[in-house]
């Protein structure tokens, strides 16, 4: 080869050599930059929940403070929350149960109802199906803080007054058209010859429904039951609204009895409420991979 | 041939008469349309009992004139009215901006986007009530964390976050998209990582550089994703409660209530229900629209696949 | 529960036993039935027991028993609302807020209760029986429609160390009106020379949320003057020169205070929590705030207990004393009730003064008997330096009805906030107290055009 040959391939060599490093500097400055804007965002997301924990940790006087940080900091409000050390905590582990009970009654009804409905609309196509899902929609026109007057007056006609099946049948009622929705747009990714070839085989609707829909729907069921115990737990109107009874309250109702106090334990309020955040920070965690694929919509397609 | 009147040999073609049951079956058989008729009826009751009684009977006290003579000359209602317009619009679409671009950032490799992502998460998974009155003490303009720590850094008084109107009301609507902003971030995340990673590649291939990339594979598929979450989220919004309730009280002196809690200090402030609901309700023709266009929406997506 | 709460509640049964063993005599042989009652959850956990054992003792004196539900405040009102307009309601249930009575009985959806304040007219004070009769604009004519069995006023609660760390003696605080309030301000002045960042000198409470700011402004406006502003006939006089002026001292006072900066800002935004705490947490050096429930909820905290004072209102500034405005509160019996018969003799039971001042004393006294000679023939209510200053302001002292018994017009003022927008328009708005007041007079006068109470 020739000399200038030999000079154009260390030349090109070096150049790219270059452009290589040039490439993996301006990623590592993206990188970077990403990394310092992830920093952000957790202050961002932390400012307030760190509030949250700093009361729980005070001591009351401390409470109104110029602290930044608690200047005694020490866990005896969450002793007296576990303990139920305090009267307005004296049922707290009864109304931790109901709001557990509630919440688990949400999902398990809105996950049934909701993918029931969900099939013989979208799977077996039944005609005026869209009527429904339609109607469903409609639930949302009208604000849940509308309809909370009217609801309590037919909870007492039908019975379930001060019962937590009240409260569990308003959230029922507000999470399962979401259900619906979700259901709908992920069924399309799920083949319907799947259901063709089994109802050719002599299955029964309710087996396919059994052993190939839900089956087949698992990370959408996961997605809408994370939704609609979350949607449970952060509510409150309607248990506040439905509920009056220290033995039937949940515990967002028993929360909002320290805002009336003209003195309440601030710390052991933000405490109660660090605890009561724990189930469905646990759930959400555990199923947040499915949770992921099951949003996937199939309106992304357009 | 038979004797035929006029009339028959005139018409086209008669089909033979479908019966109701028959056109309402569908393409079902008899056994499986019984199965499908079960399988609605749980919703189809639930809808029945507990929408469409309470939601009549609401309309019903929200039905008599006076009421709404009432809520207009009533001082706050307007104010009331361009609060929430603002709040719809300004949290809203913010909210759903930024969703749309942090989704994008979560894309992004590395097992620290993954951490990032779990504890960003937290502010949806957190109950309600506790957080948001976290914030109201947070942004307390004498003894608040907020304005210690801008006391602590800058050594000056932070302002009054909640005492005047346009402060307390961004107050409410940086409480509402801090809540749910990851709430729709994960949805549209969840959208971006549905679109096929070939096109990506393909794109790659090809020489796209990461904006046009975005213009041309995530632009077109999520836009419709991006319109749909928006038409839901201003529908719940219209109704959230919490974020302004528990915020700023509606206060200062009423200044910075939305129409959902104007309803509930009516209904029960001022122990005049029926006026309350006249407050929601004169939501009702923003409402209605929005809900059309989302049906139209969604109905064109299902049609096209 | 704790140890206190048993030993508290041992106590409370010892005493409401033998009251019980007296009270006989006011036991109807009603035949046993039930009756549904709904209470609202007192400030302190002792108002719980008191109200828990004082119906365990009527169930065992008159066989009827009691399904009672004790509810927290913001949560029984919104009930309270909804049982009204559903018609599914209680058979008894306690005024909340207490202007309701007032409302609902112009509106013919109370029972008339006559016959039970009528056992005991005798010891009412004027004062609650005023606040009792309502008008009903079905029957165009006033009745007893609620059954009083408490009241409450503003005292002043002043932190003695404070005033003393500012080189000042409690004695030394003038006692007319403006001069009282003034001198706080120089308190505030003193105590920030000496670096002390986060202190104001008057806790008034100029937000339009809860009860008491509505009680704040009518205590200033009653001082200035302005007391017969509604009349028992249920007539307003906006127009009267002397009612203008206290009306228009009364709007100015606390917002030229709060402009100046004696008042903690975020005060514009309070809630009926939020001037407590910022009374416990020495922001404030003294606050005018209802009830001693400030002193009751640290009143295991010795030294801070001790630290309060709690005094009655200074004279108005000629001189003269000036009458509290007293907040009866209620027992109500909704039209539609299922048990008419067992919630009277219920509330007979309990408005005897033995049972309602066993009540009141295991309730540690937050709450002041409605019955003058309650106080008169017990000690134990001027023993506590505490309860002796709110005693003597609200039961033997001047006191005066709340507007809302003359006229449930006023009711709606109330829940509108129609004065403490004034205020705010004045301190966030810029307006003068003159366009402030204008503003609110129209208002006032609109509200009351739909309630036209017919003399007769």
């Amino acid at each position: 080869m020739s000399a200038t040959t030999l000079n154009r391939i260390a030349v090109t060599e070096h150049t790219a050599r270059r452009a290589g490093q040039a490439a993996r500097r301006r990623a590592n400055l993206a990188e970077a930059a990403a990394m310092a804007f992830g920093v952000l965002l957790i202050v961002w997301t932390v400012v307030p929940l760190y509030n949250m924990v700093m009361v729980s940790l005070e001591s009351h006087g401390d409470v109104f403070t110029d602290a930044v940080f608690p200047p005694h900091p020490s866990v005896a409000s969450f002793w007296i929350v576990i303990t139920e050390g305090y009267w307005y905590l004296e049922y707290f582990w009864h109304q931790f149960g109901n709001s557990l009970y509630v919440g688990a009654a949400v999902t398990v009804l809105t996950l049934l109802i909701g993918s029931l409905a969900s099939f013989s609309i979208g799977r077996m196509r039944v005609r005026y199906g869209w009527l429904v899902s339609n109607a469903a929609l409609l639930t949302y026109v009208i604000p849940a803080s509308f309809l909370a007057i009217p609801f309590y007056r037919i909870m007492q006609s039908y019975g379930l007054s001060n019962n937590l099946w009240s409260v569990i049948a308003a959230e029922v009622t507000f999470a399962t058209p979401y259900g619906i929705f979700i259901f709908s747009q992920y069924g399309r990714s799920i083949p319907i010859e799947l259901d063709e070839s089994a109802r050719i085989d002599g299955a029964s609707p309710l087996q396919i429904y059994l052993h190939i829909y839900l089956p087949m729907m698992a990370p959408a069921l996961v997605a809408v039951g994370t939704y609609a115990l979350l949607l449970a737990w952060n509510e409150y109107l309607y248990q506040f609204l439905l509920l009056s009874s220290k033995r039937s309250m949940t515990v967002p109702v028993a929360l909002a009895q320290f805002l009336n106090s003209d003195e309440a334990p601030w710390n052991y309020m933000m405490a109660t409420a660090i605890v009561y955040a724990l189930p469905p920070l646990a759930v959400y965690y555990a199923f947040r991979g499915r949770m992921t694929a099951g949003l996937t919509m199939g309106g992304v397609k357009g | 041939m038979n004797s035929a009147s006029v009339y028959e040999l005139g018409r086209p073609a008669i089909r033979p008469r479908v019966s109701t049951w028959r056109h309402l079956q569908g393409t079902l058989k008899g056994s499986e349309y019984s199965w499908a008729i079960a399988f609605l009826v749980p919703y189809v009751g639930v809808f029945v009992a507990f929408v469409v009684y309470p939601a009549v009977y609401g309309l019903w006290m929200g039905s008599e004139p006076s009421l709404y003579t009432d809520l207009f000359s009533d001082p706050i209602y307007q104010s009331t009215l361009v609060n929430t317009l603002l709040f719809l619009g300004i949290a809203v679409n913010l909210k759903m901006f930024c969703a749309l671009l942090l989704s994008g950032f979560f894309m992004r490799r590395g097992w620290w986007v993954k951490a990032l992502l779990m504890i960003y998460v937290l502010p949806w998974a957190v109950p309600a009530l506790p957080t948001f009155i976290s914030i109201h003490w947070m942004l307390n303009g004498e003894w608040g964390l907020i304005n210690n720590a801008i006391f602590q850094v800058f050594h000056v008084d932070g302002p009054s976050w909640l005492n005047t109107r346009w402060l307390a009301l961004g107050s409410a609507i940086y409480s509402h998209i801090w809540k749910w902003m990851p709430f729709w971030t994960v949805i549209l995340l969840a959208g971006r990582m549905a679109i096929p990673r070939d096109l990506y590649d393909a794109a790659k291939v090809d020489g796209a550089s990461g904006w046009r990339q975005f213009v041309h594979i995530n632009f077109p598929l999520l836009a419709n994703l991006y319109l749909i979450c928006t038409l839901l989220s201003t529908i719940f919004t219209l109704g959230d409660f919490n974020s302004v309730f528990f915020v700023t009280g509606g206060g200062p002196a009423n200044s910075t209530h939305v129409l959902a809690t104007l309803g509930i200090r009516d209904a029960f402030d001022l122990a005049q229900p029926r006026l309350g609901v006249a407050a929601v309700m004169s939501a009702l023709p923003l409402m209605i629209p929005l809900v059309i266009i989302l049906m139209r929406r969604l109905k064109t997506t299902e049609v096209q696949l | 529960m704790g140890d206190l709460s048993r030993r508290v509640m041992i106590r409370a049964s010892v005493q409401l036993a033998t009251v019980g063993a007296l009270a006989c005599p006011y036991i109807a042989n009603a035949a046993a039935t039930t009756a549904t009652v709904w209470w609202v959850q007192g400030f302190a956990q002792e108002e719980d027991v008191a109200f828990r054992d004082m119906v365990a003792e009527y169930e065992k004196a008159s066989g009827n028993t009691i399904d009672y539900s004790i509810i927290p405040y913001a949560p029984e009102r919104q009930k309270i609302v909804s049982a009204i307009t559903t018609g599914e309601v209680p058979d008894v249930f306690t005024a909340n807020p207490a202007e309701i009575v007032a409302l609902y009985a112009w509106q013919g959806k109370l029972v008339d209760v006559t016959d039970v304040v009528e056992t005991q007219k005798s010891q009412y004070s004027e004062t609650a029986l005023l606040s009792a009769q309502c008008y009903n604009s079905v029957t165009k004519k006033r009745s007893f429609y609620g059954v009083p069995f408490t009241g409450a006023v503003l005292p002043i609660h002043i932190w003695k160390s404070l005033v003393e760390k500012a080189g000042h003696k409690i004695e030394d605080i003038p006692k007319t009106w403006d001069a009282y309030w003034d001198f706080f301000k120089g308190v505030q002045t003193k105590l920030r020379d000496q670096g002390v960042r986060n202190v104001y000198g008057q806790g008034i409470q100029v937000t339009t949320n809860g009860v008491d700011p509505n009680n704040t402004f009518h205590y200033f406006l009653i001082a200035y003057g302005g007391q017969d502003i509604l009349t028992k006939d249920g007539q307003l006089h906006l127009d009267d020169p002397k009612i203008k002026d206290a009306v228009i001292k009364a709007l100015t006072y606390p917002t030229t205070s709060y402009k100046a900066g004696f008042v903690p800002p975020s005060a514009i935004n309070w809630n009926d929590a939020d001037d407590n705490n910022a009374f416990h947490s020495k922001q404030v050096v003294m606050d005018l705030d209802g009830t001693i429930s400030t002193e009751v909820a640290i009143i295991k905290n010795k030294e801070d207990y001790d630290d309060i004072v709690t005094m009655g209102l200074p004279l108005s500034n000629d001189g003269k004393p000036v009458p509290s405005q007293l907040t009866a509160v209620n027992a109500l019996i909704p039209e539609g009730a299922r048990n008419i018969s067992v919630a009277k003799d219920f509330l007979k039971y309990f408005i005897q003064p033995k049972v309602n001042n066993e009540w009141l004393k295991v309730g540690l006294g937050r709450n002041i008997p409605v019955m003058p000679e309650i106080v008169k023939n017990d000690p134990w209510w001027l023993a506590d330096p505490h309860r002796a200053a709110y005693t003597r302001q609200g039961v033997l002292g001047l006191t005066v009805p709340a507007y809302w018994a003359f006229n449930p017009a006023y009711a709606q003022v109330q829940s509108e906030h129609v004065w403490s927008t004034a205020w705010i328009d004045i301190m966030n708005g810029g307006m003068t107290a003159e366009a402030a007041a204008a503003k609110a007079y129209k208002r006032i006068n609109d509200i009351f055009a739909k309630y036209p109470i017919m003399q007769s």
